[in-house]
């Protein structure tokens, strides 16, 4: 009987083993003994090929510095790093992946299925665009900011939560990616010699970087679409900041998908106003709200408009073609319609003036 | 072939019986008796005459006698007694007529005097115990804030006392037992007839009486003895100095054990559970004692698995640790000359030292050390490049929340199952831990207590339990009394609501 235990036992315990997948070969992840990157950069080489760089060691203390590989592949990159830093470099703790915006312009799904398929690699890995050179700007901010790897994870981190800026993961994107006549967003940071600066949204139309958002745009794409809130929305063409702005976007289409109506209630304060407004009364502000709807009217059509053009989908509008016991639209019938769609665009704002005002 | 062969002498009491003729019963005389005190330096053997010109001799053991009371009780009514009946000139309240000498030397060895009427030849023993002892004192293990300060003593009547004081009712029983060949020790069981489920007093009847064994000092040998299963960590008693903590088992439907000589008394069947129950829950607001005890619960986690998880972190799923941890952690372990399991053993055995050290140290001591193993080991380790600095905080943290359990035999197998997962951990990594933590369910649902399940009332499940498990519930609420317990008397209100 104490036999039979035993075997059972036995055989309990190499089952555990082998269903968790615990090989006899050990692959060693002692964190003494490796260097985990936290990005990658990935820029158009020479020629064909890509140009891949890292910012190594981990270690606070020890200098760091940014390794750069020419290759043709990307797993062609992760071992070329490895012949060159004497820590093996191990990607399971990548939390960013930084594109160059001309190898964006010609695809990115070759890149992404690769990290894809990479068990260790996380699928919250932040996507961003970088437009520019970001190993110059990395080598010139080295020597002021040696956590600068960190503290960009860190930025991506807060605005993922945060909201106002855009901010996914390939996660996110994959699934946007590959959702019927949905084009994915991805942040875009444009970096020069010593600034990396948010540019806007970048619009996809499959995985080619075809479009990215102006100020307005990226305002108003935040309102409407990303976050409904922002913190700042300056309107310089009007002369004045609204702050706090909270949206509430009613979008109803109608059953012959030839309409679409877009309902915009706006509310937030009077953060900044320029000299040359007079609001003191109740009237003046009305007429002023008024102004700021006309304006932010014209301004979304325009931005629809574009995205008609671009025959793009990132306002996942297409899910409101939806109906219950009837067939969606296929990809190419809702861009079809999409693009011949009138759209009536209607903001509400209300204002919380700065002082108080006559009646 | 290798069948067991039953043993017939049992042990060095069954061999000395044998050899004294002991084990017959022998008409008492003043020859055999002095025969059996022989070679005994504080026997003594005090002749007297009487008024009456009759012998008395008196036998006693002055080292286990009153012997102010020997005086007053025996010697100077003797003196003055004109009358011939013994037993009517001692001023005792209970005289024993001995006729058999193997009773005489019982009553001898437990305090008596033996006083021989050579004209009457008659025997009789009066009881002159020395009540040896330390007086009642505030419990040392299991320290309260509020509440009840008493605990017991080694005295066995006086431990009784204690908890009669609490449960002055006519239905608490009493049943005395003797174990031990050598030692002889008194042990008594108590339970509330018509309450506590007689399964478990004949079950604990019968452990005590097949116990067969020369020396039972202690109550944790005797529940050595009782245990179901001898070979786990885990108590399956509860020992408590604590009056009141026995008061309360003895109403929810457990036994008390009590054992001569002894302050820890036994309180069973218990749970896994019970072990994480302080008296000061009953005390506190239900609230507070609700989140005491989730803390308690949280603590005795985190001491089990704090380190384990470091290991496996550190050794196989870098992935899993915060990047800003991982930083600093890349950063303090690349100096340092050990894995992080040796690290971690290291530093655990070297805690365990300490911890053991302090307790045998005088107190005074036992502080120094505790703030020499503490800080300046672990600092000089951490600069010595033995051990990086967040295993020190974590095995700090793992030690101080180690000491949260109530129960020290249970913090004790909290330190051995530790190390295990460890092991585990340091080759499987989480899987590792998780597989410790299964092996560690399934061991505690196998594990009885008294014959009843360990892990009840989780497995199985009594749901009425469970407001007084994870949390401590209001004591209005709790109408019933444990399920688990099977108790006859179900309703803690004398009268329904």
């Amino acid at each position: 009987m104490k036999y039979k235990h035993s075997k059972i036992l036995f055989v309990i315990f190499v089952n555990l083993i082998v269903i968790s997948g615990c090989s006899p070969i050990v692959e060693n992840n002692q964190i003494e003994d490796i260097a985990p990157v936290t990005f990658w950069s990935i820029q158009k080489g020479e020629d064909e090929n890509f140009r891949m760089s890292t910012l190594i060691p981990p270690l606070v203390k020890e200098k760091k510095r940014l390794l750069t590989v020419q290759v043709d592949l990307l797993k062609e990159g992760m071992q070329g790093f490895n012949l060159k830093y004497y820590r093996e470099l191990k990607v399971g703790q990548l939390r960013m992946l930084l594109i160059s915006e001309e190898i964006a312009k010609e695809g990115i799904s070759p890149l992404i299925d690769t990290i894809l398929t990479d068990p260790d690699i996380t699928k919250r890995l932040y996507l961003a665009i970088v437009k520019g050179d970001f190993d110059e700007y990395i080598n010139s901010q080295l020597v002021m900011q040696e956590d600068l790897d960190y503290y960009l994870y860190q930025m991506f981190k807060h605005y993922d939560t945060q909201g106002k800026l855009t901010v996914i993961n390939l996660h996110q994107f994959m699934r946007t990616l590959h959702s019927p006549a949905h084009s994915p967003v991805v942040p875009v940071f444009e970096a020069s010699n010593e600034n990396f600066q948010y540019q806007g949204t970048g619009i996809f139309k499959n995985d080619k970087l075809i479009e990215t958002t102006n100020n307005m745009e990226e305002q108003i794409y935040q309102l409407i679409d990303n976050d409904h809130f922002l913190k700042y929305f300056p309107i310089p063409d009007l002369s004045f900041v609204l702050g706090h702005v909270k949206s509430n976007v009613q979008l109803n289409m109608d059953k012959a998908y030839s309409e679409l109506n877009l309902n915009v209630q706006l509310n937030g304060r009077l953060d900044e106003i320029a000299r040359e407004h007079k609001l003191l009364t109740r009237e003046e502000l009305s007429r002023f709200e008024s102004e700021i709807e006309l304006y932010l009217e014209e301004q979304t059509t325009k931005f629809l408009k574009k995205l008609q053009e671009n025959k793009v989908d990132p306002l996942q509008l297409r899910k409101y073609t939806l109906r219950p016991f009837s067939k969606p639209l296929n990809e190419k019938e809702w861009s079809n319609r999409w693009e011949r769609m009138e759209v009536k665009v209607d903001y509400d704002v209300k204002i919380q003036p700065l002082t108080d005002i006559k009646n | 072939m290798f069948r067991k062969r039953k043993r017939k002498s049992t042990g060095v009491g069954d061999r000395m019986k044998n050899s004294t003729g002991k084990a017959q019963n022998t008409p008492i005389t003043i020859e055999v008796l002095r025969e059996r005190v022989d070679n005994m330096e504080d026997a003594e053997i005090i002749e007297h005459q009487t008024h009456n010109n009759s012998t008395i001799i008196m036998v006693y053991i002055r080292t286990l006698i009153d012997i102010a009371r020997l005086n007053e009780s025996v010697i100077q009514p003797l003196r003055s007694c004109r009358n011939k009946n013994l037993s009517e000139c001692i001023s005792a309240s209970k005289i024993t007529e001995i006729l058999m000498v193997e009773e005489a030397e019982k009553q001898l060895m437990r305090g008596a005097i033996l006083i021989f009427d050579t004209d009457e030849n008659q025997c009789c023993s009066v009881n002159l115990k020395d009540s040896l002892g330390r007086g009642i004192e505030t419990s040392e293990t299991e320290t309260i804030l509020y509440g009840a300060k008493d605990s017991f003593t080694e005295n066995l009547e006086q431990n009784i006392t204690l908890i009669r004081r609490r449960l002055p009712i006519t239905a608490l029983k009493t049943e005395k037992f003797t174990v031990g060949s050598l030692t002889e020790t008194n042990v008594v069981i108590m339970y509330i007839e018509g309450l506590t489920n007689p399964k478990f007093i004949t079950i604990a009847r019968e452990k005590i009486q097949n116990i067969n064994y020369d020396q039972i000092l202690d109550s944790s040998q005797l529940a050595a003895f009782m245990e179901d299963h001898k070979h786990s960590v885990f108590p399956q008693f509860q020992q408590t100095d604590r009056p009141d903590v026995c008061v309360y088992s003895l109403g929810v439907g457990k036994l008390t054990i009590l054992v001569d000589n002894t302050p820890f008394a036994l309180n069973a069947p218990i749970n896994f559970f019970h072990l994480f129950q302080s008296p000061e829950d009953y005390i506190n607001r239900w609230i507070v004692a609700s989140f005491l005890r989730i803390i308690r619960y949280i603590s005795f986690t985190l001491s089990l698995l704090m380190i384990p998880l470091y290991v496996a972190l550190t050794t196989h799923h870098y992935q899993m640790i915060p990047l800003q941890i991982l930083f600093v952690l890349v950063e303090t372990r690349s100096q340092l000359p050990l894995s992080p399991f040796w690290e971690s053993l290291i530093m655990l055995v070297t805690l365990e030292v300490i911890k053991e050290a302090s307790l045998r140290m005088p107190t005074k001591s036992g502080q120094t050390l505790g703030v020499i193993g503490g800080i300046v080991v672990g600092q000089a380790a951490v600069e010595a490049g033995f051990a990086s600095q967040i295993l020190i905080v974590l095995v700090g943290i793992s030690a101080i929340a180690s000491f949260l359990v109530p129960n020290y035999l249970m913090s004790k197998a909290n330190t051995l199952i530790q190390f295990i997962i460890l092991i585990l951990a340091s080759f499987l990594g989480v899987i590792g831990i998780f597989m410790g933590i299964i092996l560690l369910t399934v061991h505690l649902n196998a594990l009885t207590s008294l014959k009843q399940p360990y892990f009840a009332p989780v497995a199985p499940f009594y749901g009425k339990d469970w407001l007084d498990l994870f949390i401590r519930g209001p004591l209005h609420w709790m109408k019933t009394r444990s399920e688990s317990l099977h108790p006859l008397q179900k309703w803690r209100y004398s009268r329904r609501r």
